[in-house]
């Protein structure tokens, strides 16, 4: 859902594997913000998919069994904001079950800033929640996750301070950088603006923390004909 | 409250305005939290309109945007005169001022004399619980247990809502309590009830009790009108559509969030 790109939202369509998707939109890590419902319509029209979103707020209104909902999805887009409160809302609706029950079905989940943080078993989350901490997520994928790690100062040291507390190796993922996981594995490392980059952490054989930039896969032709394209 | 105040857009700025009389200080310190709602910018902007207009320190804590707002959270509802909580879903509420241990802080509040206001989910967390929508259909939901008792809300507004406070009262799920209207709004002094009042003529509230051979035994309770009180036809109390509501927010500007 980023201003004027759609590369991203583009490959997550297409991983659905299903020509006209079912995608369903988790805004609750904004507590629903109106505005951020009406983008993601915008960014996934009926055009090119069966778009829904699902409101923890207003539960008198719209889906009503949430876990079928959720099941019946090809693609289950989450929303940033704050991750805690994403977590603590999910698990008081069994949200956090059902999202499992849906990864073990083969739904594709995706999402950005705090709805990539809360796959993981542990995060370093910042922005939303103050000062960088270290908060547990779903466990889904086994290792750490932060976002925003180049552009966001003080991400990057608490990160690193992390893997070497004894948090799981994991990633830190800079904007417009994406990991795509099959299972629990790797598959491939995305962006949507040539550039961005993502780092694997993880403690080395001696007992240091070792950062490894990993190669970033651009989703636009080629980083000429992208500009090309700005430019026009 | 059973509703009402600036969140609803009540006229009367009666029961607002209690919450701060209530703290008796002369330039109290209030903080408002929409965490029921998830925080749109609409409430705080309408609780600004109202309070800033009185004589008293109004701030508002977004337990969704601690990193824009910078405050620790517990800090500040520790120096608060008046913490005002507004309605949304109880469930998210609950869960989401655990997560942040805003749960014990509200207690360490309460005991150290701070007032503890709020309509709808914001009334019924203080009390060992209520009914709420925050599942999609009305159903009995514990709150934080300050207050022994139980309170349903919008007595006349939902009717659904209502008959499910009785059998969960009826079947001992929920213990006794009050069953509040839009205006009504009842005021504790510790855990005693001191004072029944309405913002507007016709608000009711009805005690509800467990009959021992089944069902309930409900009475009505006398509420006083406070000063400013006024007349519900004018107000735009309930009148708004909810489309309208979600067109102002969407007005009310963008926001980034990932």
């Amino acid at each position: 859902m980023e201003w004027g790109n759609t590369l991203m939202d583009d490959h997550v369509l297409a991983l659905s594997g299903v020509e006209r998707p079912r995608v369903c939109f988790l805004p609750t890590a904004s507590g629903d913000a109106d505005h951020y419902v009406v983008r993601f319509y915008r960014a996934f029209p009926a055009s090119r998919c069966e778009p829904s979103h699902v409101s923890l707020f207003r539960r008198e209104t719209g889906v009503g069994d949430v876990r079928t909902h959720l099941l019946s999805q090809d693609l289950i887009y989450v929303g940033g904001g704050s991750l805690v409160s994403l977590l603590g809302t999910w698990r008081a609706h069994g949200i956090d079950l059902a999202l499992r029950e849906a990864w073990q079905a083969g739904v594709v989940l995706c999402g950005g800033s705090a709805g990539s943080l809360c796959w993981f078993e542990q995060a370093v989350s910042a922005f939303h929640e103050g000062p960088p901490r270290r908060i547990e997520g779903l466990g889904l994928l086994p290792w750490t996750n932060t976002v925003h790690y180049n552009e966001e100062p003080g991400r990057r040291a608490a990160f690193l301070e992390a893997i070497g507390d004894g948090a799981p190796p994991g990633f830190g993922v800079g904007d417009a950088a994406a990991l795509h996981f099959i299972g629990t594995d790797l598959f491939d490392v995305i962006c949507s603006r040539p550039g961005a980059r993502a780092t694997h952490v993880c403690v080395d054989q001696r007992g240091s923390v070792s950062e490894c930039e990993l190669e970033v896969r651009y989703l636009g032709a080629s980083a000429l004909g992208d500009e090309a394209a700005i430019a026009a | 409250m059973g509703g009402g105040g600036f969140t609803m857009q009540e006229r009367s700025p009666a029961l607002d305005q209690l919450v701060l009389t209530l703290t008796a200080k002369a330039v109290p310190r209030i903080c408002f939290l929409p965490t029921a709602s998830g925080d749109p910018r609409e409430q705080v902007t309408r609780f600004h309109e109202r309070f800033g207009e009185w004589p008293c320190e109004p701030s508002t804590l977004s337990l969704f945007h601690l990193g824009r707002d910078r405050i620790d959270p517990i800090e500040h509802l520790l120096t608060q005169d008046a913490i005002y909580v507004g309605g949304g879903s109880m469930r998210n509420m609950l869960a989401i001022w655990r997560e942040h241990g805003i749960d014990d802080a509200m207690r360490v509040a309460w005991q150290s004399g701070t007032v503890l206001a709020g309509l709808s989910a914001g009334a019924m967390c203080w009390f060992a619980g209520g009914v709420s929508m925050s599942g999609g259909s009305p159903e009995a939901v514990a709150g934080l247990g300050l207050l022994d008792g139980s309170l349903s809300v919008h007595l006349g507004g939902e009717r659904r809502r209502m008959p499910v406070y009785r059998s969960a009262v009826a079947s001992g799920v929920l213990p006794a309590g009050y069953a509040l209207d839009d205006g009504a709004a009842l005021v504790y002094e510790g855990t005693r009830l001191a004072q029944s009042v309405a913002s507007h003529p016709g608000a009711r509230a009805v005690h509800v009790r467990r009959r021992r051979a089944g069902g309930t035994d409900e009475r009505e309770v006398s509420l006083k009108l406070l000063p400013g009180a006024r007349a519900r036809g004018g107000s735009r109390l309930g009148r708004e559509s909810s489309a309208v509501s979600e067109l102002r927010e969407l007005r009310a500007g963008r926001h980034r969030w990932d």
